[in-house]
């Protein structure tokens, strides 16, 4: 008697709170200098990762419980999540997959912007002039960040809906560093969220001093190199 | 200064001296080999004096990647492409000395001024103003041309850089508005730039020649008698400041030389950046997927198109970056050896000042 409007508020809540937008206003401001430093080159530490398979596991629970079609209930509000449920996430966790593949993440730093380059992937951007965010637009999608206190979050908005977030923190020692990958859509009713998490390294000295030039590309060199 | 005054003969020898030793008490006779500009005082063809151009680079920092702006990209072109034009007036053999200065002088001839508005390799537009010294605008227009490519054309020799048929335009524009001038009207240009320029250093002496309108040009009031020694003092002056102004001219010109063919592979990368962006436009419009909205295809699909464009952007970052490394310090060094040309003329301009003002008081005195 009660599940169905229930399930509908259930349902109302989940499209309203995908309508909110990632990073808010407060969050696209800073007073003069950034809030935390992640500058420095990070190594993934396999063990502490989330398991896709264990969060898909929770998810197909929790679309179980919150499926409205309740034709297969296996028990009162437990449910087969349909098929397209299924899909959409699966493709949502494959995604998410591939984006935090990176072994390794190299952030720099400046008081205006920090970069985040991972390979085979293009660098995470985080511009802010006069204190204010500043996004980056093309007609493929959108990218901004903000800061949640010490938390960066990066929001990259593309076409149908899809958004894919990362929530970077780092931990007091400096030493760890947490990223938190969600990918969503409007044509799921449950984002995807993945935790990868990485250890600080220092690279070692480069043998050679390299700059890159135009005319004879990358040129090194024992000695100290002045651009 | 007053045991000066009690002697003015003696005073008048020893400033005469100064003023009619210009360069020779400059600490810069390494340098002032180059060649001189071509001076020539005929009235067709006037002197013509190009300012580094505005590089266009807008003050929000924030638009500089929207805008596919590089500031110090922008700085070199800025300084890089007056002497493009200055090569391109030279050729025409139809104006006098042309030179490349740091910055505008209202008291020449003609003056060139420029703003870069867009610069993307492909792309050129340029905002041109020619003042005259009498105030009157020549020219007031944007140009714009697309780039050729030099190294399809001379055996792969770095050439020009490859917007030639934009600075002929310019070069033609400015001929038709000379024509419309008659000999007179060309005449008084050089007068009045002589008078401005004596204006400037000995106020008191030349204050009352021209008459200023509030539109900012300018008309002969009188003329200095032919020998007036003040005019003549003036004239020794500009010409020392013209070996100066040559050598500034002889810098730029060697930053050209210097790094023009690796501007020629800025503007390249630069239109290679162009044809990548299309080429993902293309690549997303191709792989558009028939898979169904929300699978792994469609939604990896929507990814790619923005990643690719991210990269093909940062990679043309990376290039800039390898622009600066590589003419980074040809530039620096031509700046700091210009700033040094320009400090001491600027130390000099307030000494020619002083001394002029005080000669000038004296003749007068002289003449009471």
């Amino acid at each position: 008697m009660f599940r169905l409007p229930g399930l509908l508020i259930l349902f109302l809540l989940i499209a309203a709170c995908s309508q909110q937008p990632v990073i808010d206003d407060r969050m696209k401001r800073i007073d003069g200098t950034m809030p935390a430093d992640l500058s420095g080159s990070w190594e993934r530490n396999y063990s502490r990762d989330d398991e896709v398979n264990a969060v898909l596991y929770g998810l197909y629970y929790q679309l179980s419980r919150t499926s409205p079609d309740q034709r297969y209930s296996t028990s009162p509000g437990v449910a087969m999540p349909s098929q397209n449920d299924m899909a959409s996430v699966m493709a949502l966790a494959r995604l998410a997959d591939l984006i935090t593949r990176p072994h390794v993440l190299t952030i720099s730093q400046n008081e205006h912007e920090i970069s985040i380059e991972r390979k085979d992937d293009f660098a995470i951007l985080c511009a802010f002039y006069d204190g204010v965010a500043k996004g980056t637009e093309s007609s493929y999608g959108t990218e901004i960040c903000g800061w949640d206190g010490e938390q960066l979050i990066s929001n990259l908005v593309l076409p149908d809906g899809l958004q894919v977030t990362h929530r970077l923190t780092i931990s007091v020692d400096r030493e760890q560093l947490r990223v938190v990958t969600t990918v969503s859509s409007n044509t799921s009713r449950v984002p995807f969220t993945l935790r990868r998490f990485y250890t600080k390294f220092e690279r070692l000295p480069p043998t050679f001093n390299c700059i890159e030039t135009l005319s004879m590309k990358r040129v090194c060199s024992t000695g100290e190199i002045v651009p | 200064m007053s045991r000066f005054v009690d002697e003015p003969g003696a005073l008048l020898v020893l400033l005469m001296v100064i003023l009619l030793q210009p360069a020779a008490a400059a600490p810069l006779t390494s340098e002032v080999n180059a060649a001189p500009v071509e001076d020539t005082s005929s009235v067709s063809a006037l002197n013509v004096s190009i300012a580094v151009f505005d590089p266009g680079v807008p003050a929000d920092q924030s638009l500089h990647r929207d805008l596919q702006v590089f500031p110090r990209i922008r700085e070199i072109e800025a300084m890089f492409l007056p002497f493009v034009l200055r090569e391109t007036l030279v050729e025409t053999n139809e104006w006098g000395a042309v030179r490349v200065v740091p910055e505008p002088d209202v008291a020449v001839e003609l003056l060139v001024t420029g703003a870069i508005v867009r610069s993307d390799g492909e792309i050129l537009e340029l905002r041109i103003r020619a003042v005259d010294a009498s105030g009157h605008v020549w020219l007031d227009k944007t140009f714009a041309g697309v780039a050729t490519d030099n190294y399809s054309k001379r055996d792969n020799e770095p050439g020009t850089v490859g917007y030639q048929k934009l600075f002929v335009d310019i070069a033609e524009e400015l001929q038709t508005a000379r024509a419309l001038l008659n000999s007179k009207a060309l005449s008084d240009i050089v007068e009045i730039s002589l008078l401005r320029y004596a204006n400037r250093l000995a106020p008191s002496a030349f204050g009352d020649y021209l008459n200023g309108a509030p539109d900012g040009t300018f008309t002969i009031r009188r003329l200095p008698a032919k020998n007036d020694p003040m005019l003549d003092r003036i004239e020794r002056i500009r010409n020392t400041e013209y070996v100066i102004t040559d050598t500034v001219d002889a810098k730029f010109q060697q930053l050209h030389v210097e790094i023009a063919s690796i501007y020629d592979l800025w503007r390249k990368y630069r239109r290679k950046f162009v044809e990548y962006q299309m080429e993902d436009a293309r690549r997303a419009q191709k792989t558009k997927s028939d898979a169904s909205r929300g699978s792994y295809e469609a939604i990896k699909n929507l990814y790619d198109n923005y990643k690719w464009d991210r990269i093909t952007a940062q990679e043309q970052d990376s290039w800039a970056v390898a622009f600066n490394n590589e003419v980074g310090p040809t530039v620096e060094a031509m700046e700091a050896r210009v700033a040094d040309l320009e400090g001491w003329v600027d130390q000099q301009y307030l000494e020619w000042h002083r001394l002029l003002e005080e000669l000038f008081e004296v003749e007068t005195r002289l003449e009471e």
